[in-house]
């Protein structure tokens, strides 16, 4: 197919594609390190990765789909901040209005909470694996750590959130939470009042928990991410058997 | 270079370039031959890619699926159940048998500093990468799941229809810290000196351990969420109030 190369050529042949992309199609060796390591979004990986972690029976890919949700809860997020207010007399009627009037309002929004909802649930299962195949061992422990804090924050992200629509679900499910929170030993009432900033669940909290929801929280997710795949990669890659087998060799020597 | 090396490794004539040096040591990527890895450009990337084209689909199907919208937030009318979110149902199943801040903070708090001090107590290496350890830690595995699971559900219609509350309830440390405490601590050691009769190594017990953690936490939060209706009672799902389930 003569023609199919010329027009390739003619489109990657030239000073700005090639400023854009420095090396060729990645199909030879050489220009596939260089699009891993060339490429601000694929720097992150390393140039080979061993054939064990690529099993899906291994991670079922639990880590990336948590990634990737919370990268979808941060676009549908966005979006949904351009049509909400923070307070008692719009909050609910914006939701509405939403839902009603916004192009795409509804699908945003309920794709927003759904993705929320996975991962709550994706991050729980990704946990499960890393434990039951030994991925959290040395040289790990930490990464484990932060990870533990991750699951955390995924959980206080997705709670604060369930306050903003400022309905009957949101209003009852906030009371029972934060009444737990009264109940801590010796600290209890102070950091009920820290969170709701009134006595009762009312207009304060709504701010406060709408800042902790846009931004202190997703803040600290994102640096908390990527410090988690940057150990992965200072870890030594993914665990796998490999490393039960050195040990073995270690021993016999 | 030892004699020995330069025997394994020999200087080919025609190369420009020859071994140098062998050292001992582990560094990251040590003895992973290029045999056991592959490029991530396409291997890897095509994974992700695929991963995260199913999950889009699967979330746009599931976003046909409105989110909920209940009335104004209103104080002076109460919910009947009131439930925290779905992935709070096991922390409010809790606070059914035992004080509120034994239930709703200790427990957690407890739970979360253990969760990250487990990789410094479970130290082998021997069984890195291994899906369960071993025949005997999968056994032990399920098991566990077993036994937690039959425990779990007997207590719950246990202070549901018999009630602990009833039974003892004065002092209210007891029903409400004593009680609660001794079950679980008892329960616990039960399990361990079941796990024992497998002859595990510290490994395998800790997986008997935190099967029993993963199956407390989805069955909590499955009773609390499908099978409590008004005033928190128990309740099978079809006869659920409307309005009891809090996604
Ligand atoms: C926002 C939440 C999280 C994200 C986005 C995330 C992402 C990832 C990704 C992409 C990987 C690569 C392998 C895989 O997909 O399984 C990974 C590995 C790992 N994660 Fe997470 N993770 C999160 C939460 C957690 C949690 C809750 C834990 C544990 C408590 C954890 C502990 C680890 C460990 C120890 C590894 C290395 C595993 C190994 O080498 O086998 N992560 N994570």
């Amino acid at each position: 197919m003569a023609s199919k190369t010329s027009i390739t050529r003619a489109i990657t042949q030239n000073r700005v594609w090639q400023s854009v992309f420095r090396q060729g199609y990645p199909n030879t060796e050489e220009n596939r390190a260089k699009v891993i390591m060339n490429t601000l979004f694929f720097h992150i990986h390393p140039v080979k990765v061993k054939t064990h972690s690529l099993k899906i029976s291994y991670t079922w890919g639990m880590g990336v789909i948590s990634a990737f949700l919370f990268a979808v809860l941060v676009a549908t997020g966005a979006w949904l901040m351009f049509f909400y207010a923070p307070s008692v007399e719009r909050a609910y009627n914006d939701i509405q209005a939403l839902e009603t009037a916004v192009t795409f309002g509804m699908l945003l929004r309920n794709m927003h909470r759904w993705a929320a909802h996975l991962m709550v649930l994706t991050v729980f299962l990704h946990m499960c694996r890393v434990f039951f195949t030994g991925g959290h061992k040395h040289p790990r422990e930490f990464n484990w750590v932060i990870g533990v804090v991750l699951w955390v924050l995924t959980i206080l992200l997705s709670y604060t959130g369930y306050l903003l629509p400022w309905d009957q679900l949101a209003y009852w499910a906030i009371t029972v939470g934060t009444n737990i929170v009264g109940v801590t030993p010796l600290i209890g009432e102070q950091l009920r009042l820290l969170f709701l900033g009134a006595k009762e669940v009312g207009p304060e909290a709504l701010v406060r928990f709408y800042a902790l929801h846009i931004w202190i929280f997703p803040g600290l997710m994102i640096i908390l991410i990527g410090v988690h795949f940057w150990r992965i990669r200072k870890d030594g890659g993914l665990s796998s058997p490999i490393e039960s087998a050195e040990v073995q060799q270690g021993e016999t020597k | 270079m030892s004699e020995q090396t330069q025997r394994v490794f020999p200087k080919g004539p025609e190369k420009t370039y020859g071994l140098m040096e062998l050292v001992k040591g582990t560094s990251p990527m040590v003895d992973k031959g290029p045999e056991d890895t592959v490029d991530s450009w396409p291997h890897l990337l095509t994974m992700e890619v695929l991963a995260i084209l199913g999950t889009t689909v699967l979330l746009l199907f599931w976003s046909l699926l409105n989110a909920p919208l209940r009335e104004f937030a209103n104080p002076d009318v109460t919910e009947n159940p009131a439930k925290a979110a779905w992935y709070f149902m096991n922390l409010q199943e809790m606070l059914l048998h035992m004080d509120p801040a034994l239930a709703g903070i200790i427990i957690p708090g407890l739970m979360i500093i253990v969760l990250m001090v487990i990789p410094y107590f479970d130290i082998s290496k021997e069984d890195v990468g291994i899906w369960f350890a071993s025949k005997k830690g999968r056994a032990i595995a399920i098991w566990s799941a077993i036994y937690t699971s039959i425990w779990l559900i007997g207590l719950i219609l246990f202070d549901e229809y018999i009630r602990v509350r009833s039974l003892v309830s004065e002092p209210a440390v007891l029903p409400g810290w004593i009680i609660p405490i001794a079950v679980m601590a008892g329960l616990s050691a039960l399990l361990y000196v079941l796990i024992r009769r497998w002859r595990p190594t510290r490994r395998e017990v800790l997986i008997g351990f935190f099967t029993a953690f993963v199956v407390t936490y989805f069955l909590l939060i499955i009773s609390g969420l499908f099978f409590r209706g008004l005033g928190m009672h128990l309740t099978l799902p079809w006869d659920l109030p409307p309005g009891a389930l809090s996604f």
